[in-house]
């Protein structure tokens, strides 16, 4: 170390051994960088919780008001006078859940086997399965199972669940099952249109990409009528809402390619090629080699594609009109405050709300950072 | 283990350009061939053409007696090793080299026995658990070419594998690479734009330039005889030097006149040069660095110069020299014979003379920068 002579006038140092003398930073000067930081910071914080405030307003009140004990439609105060939990009790009044469901005839039955038997053969298989060489951890293998065995869950509880006499409880299993239906057809869907546009070449493609999104660019409500009619030809409307709606979901997915192609064409196309010569089909390539790297897109997608007929309400309610049955939560819901009895019905409305929004919830925020990464990851290359 | 064909090969792309014109070649089984050549002259388009990776425009492509045209890449039995690797990043270093076995739905015995091997060979056994990501580039390297070995392909396809290693590893792979191929004993398409690596690895080196083969030979036969200006400027480092120069003949002899030196040439060009019946004219004369010696006296045979620029290599000096007709020559001059006056006397700014024999110069028409000797 060199002896270093302080001038504390001009704020350098003289470095005897280099022989060179140098600037520094006074101190001073730096606490108040500090202090402006510290200001700036602040500033950003008080925007940002007051920007929050307006934007959580909404769903506490929603909350609040789904434990309102006394009856009537808006009122002027947020907190309940009277707590009570008599609006979710009544969403869910009349329904009965019977294992039953499971096995009462025979198509029943088989289902119920193949789902089960495929459900615990893959438990199984994730929980024996042995390192695929011994240079490689075994891991993740209990993960897998327990996602299994939740999905196998949810298939049983939901088919075991008789929402006959029960609207709420038959609205939300509509919602779930369109919402399940067209998060895998959807995701199948994309991510093979996408590929294809990104690592493809055919005649036509470019017209292709740039048709759809000059399609893209019309409202989905312009078509309305004719998906109606269209629907109606199929017997998809009213009683058949349910599948109708995953097919009007479904049908059109191949559009919203945009993102995850951007999402592909950052992965080197010699990783295509490395694999094609090592021996791949195209479809080995997507599956094994695209994929695993995809993971954030196809979360992404997969998100989307739940989200989209969850908190549908314009086609839901035309496509289903007038048979309750058919209706999604949406639809239901606003048709309880709308149609039956805005007072009575109001915090019912809000309590079913409530319901609506924690499992969509709680998916983004276990799939948040994915989420994050599939955005950002498919906007370097759009 | 096959030959590879080429006949009358050529890529042209949808917007009409000609990557590949005319592209005859017949690779040996067993051969160690080197594409070389600026970026753009459609070396790597051949290759990616043998490995399937491109479409064949026209002409015929034979692995063996199997005409491969449009047989997929899959079913070509080739193995590639890629600029940048194309190591799997999701996947570990084993399962990377293990990738196409597994598709050929080989057995976990067969397949750990083929990766150790590799990986032994490359010295890269210790890495085998790890992801591509933890690994430095020659590692990876080592990985991508493993990964190929296993195959134990009946080609073997090279684009440009060590471009993007530092200096010293591209060394040191260079000399793995020459190890490897007498172990393996197959069929080696290489594809560099360095021609130090194009020199000391292949048995025959094409050299390419805007889509045409330029000429092919062995390493020695390239630099010796190179077949135009541009292979003659190609290969050997640093360039060859050009000068204006003029072949003067009479009778059946021919000599050079150039920067005021007048050289008879040998009896051999003179004869080659006689049975082209070429007559005197003004030619382009190549003389490489390292042909030329520095005198320190002047005298009838010399040429006068200044250094503009000199390069102390260590081994050897390299001396930019400036003539009477404004031209710049390089001389590449060995250090160790130059006592320390004469090498203080080849400092920047001096005056020097030079030569060089008559055995050692290349003769090219300039209209047509072809060789008039070949």
């Amino acid at each position: 170390m060199a002896k270093k002579n302080h001038i504390p006038e001009v704020d350098i140092v003289v470095d005897e051994k280099a022989g060179v003398i140098r600037e520094v930073q006074p101190e001073t000067r730096l606490r108040s960088k500090k202090g402006h930081e510290r200001r700036v910071n602040t500033t950003i914080y008080v925007i940002l919780i007051l920007m929050s405030i307006v934007w959580l307003c909404p769903f506490v009140f929603l909350v609040l008001q789904s434990f309102r004990g006394e009856s009537g439609g808006q009122v002027a105060y947020v907190i309940p006078k009277q707590w009570t939990l008599d609006n979710y009790r009544f969403l869910f009044e009349g329904v009965a859940f019977s294992l039953k469901a499971l096995v009462k005839d025979l198509p029943a039955i088989i289902l119920t086997v193949i789902t089960n038997a495929a459900g615990i053969a893959g438990m199984v298989a994730f929980l024996r399965r042995k390192p695929k060489n011994p240079f490689e951890e075994k891991s993740g293998n209990l993960k897998n199972a327990l996602l299994v065995f939740g999905v196998l869950l949810v298939i049983n509880v939901m088919r075991c669940v008789d929402s006959t006499n029960c609207d709420f409880v038959r609205w939300f299993m509509n919602t779930l099952t369109i919402a399940l239906f067209c998060a895998v057809i959807q995701t199948i869907m994309v991510l093979s249109v996408s590929y294809t546009l990104s690592r493809m070449r055919f005649k036509g493609r470019k017209l292709i990409m740039n048709v759809v999104l000059v399609l893209g660019m019309f409202p989905g409500f312009l078509t309305m009528i004719v998906l109606y009619y269209l629907l109606k030809m199929m017997g998809l409307t009213q009683a058949g809402a349910v599948p109708g709606l995953i097919l009007i979901s479904c049908a059109s997915s191949g559009m919203s390619y945009y993102i995850s192609k951007g999402f592909f064409d950052t992965i080197p196309k010699s990783l295509d090629e490395s694999a094609r010569i090592d021996g791949a089909t195209r479809f080995h390539v997507f599956l094994k080699i695209i994929m695993p790297m995809a993971k954030p897109i196809v979360i992404y997608t997969i998100l989307m594609a739940f989200m989209g007929p969850w908190g549908d309400y314009v086609f839901a309610s035309y496509v289903a009109f007038g048979h309750k049955a058919s209706y999604n939560v949406a639809v239901g819901l606003y048709r309880w405050v709308n149609t039956n009895d805005y007072q009575g019905y109001f915090t019912r409305f809000c309590a079913g709300g409530v319901l609506v929004a924690i499992p969509i919830t709680a998916l983004f925020m276990a799939l948040q950072k994915y989420y994050v990464e599939g955005v950002t990851g498919g906007a370097v290359k759009g | 283990m096959a030959s590879v064909t080429l006949e009358h090969v050529k890529k042209i792309y949808d917007g009409g350009v000609v990557a590949v014109q005319d592209f005859n070649l017949e690779i040996r089984d067993k051969e160690f061939v080197v594409f070389v050549g600026p970026s753009g002259c459609g070396k790597s388009t051949t290759l990616r053409m043998v490995a399937g990776l491109e479409d064949i425009s026209e002409g015929t492509l034979k692995i063996g007696d199997r005409v491969v045209n449009d047989v997929e890449p899959k079913d070509r039995d080739i193995a590639m090793v890629f600029q940048n690797y194309a190591l799997y990043p999701h996947l570990s270093v084993y399962e990377n080299m293990a990738f196409s076995l597994r598709l050929r739905h080989m057995d976990n015995e067969e397949i750990f026995r083929r990766v150790t091997q590799a990986a032994e060979i490359l010295g890269i056994t210790q890495y085998l658990g790890r992801k591509p990501k933890n690994l430095s580039g020659g590692q990876r390297q080592r990985v991508a070419i493993g990964r190929a070995i296993v195959r134990e392909p009946q080609v073997f396809l090279m684009d440009e594998p060590l471009s993007n290693l530092d200096a010293k590893l591209r060394n040191q792979m260079r000399a793995e690479i020459i190890l490897l191929r007498k172990r393996l004993d197959t069929t080696f398409i290489y594809v560099t734009h360095d021609q130090t690596e194009a020199m000391t690895l292949g048995d025959r080196i094409v050299i390419m330039k805007d889509g045409f083969i330029q000429q092919v030979g062995t390493p020695q036969e390239v630099f010796d005889t190179p077949k135009n200006l541009f292979v003659a400027g190609f290969i050997g480092s640093p360039q060859m030097n050009f000068l204006k120069a003029r072949l003067v003949r009479s009778g059946n002899e021919y000599s050079v006149e150039v920067l005021g030196l007048k050289v008879a040439l040998e009896s051999e060009k003179c004869q080659k040069l006689a049975e082209k019946n070429v007559q005197t004219m003004d030619i382009t004369l190549g003389v490489r660095p390292e042909h030329t010696t520095v005198r320190f006296s002047e005298d009838a045979n010399t040429i006068k110069g200044t250094i503009a620029v000199n390069e102390m290599m260590g081994s050897e000096l390299h001396l930019h020299v400036e003539t009477a007709d404004e031209g710049r020559v390089i001389l590449r001059i060995p250090t160790i014979d130059l006592t320390p006056e004469q090498r203080a006397g080849l400092a920047g700014g001096n005056a020097l003379h030079f030569t060089f024999a008559s055995k050692v110069m290349h003769l090219f028409d300039p209209e047509t920068e072809e060789s008039l000797l070949f």
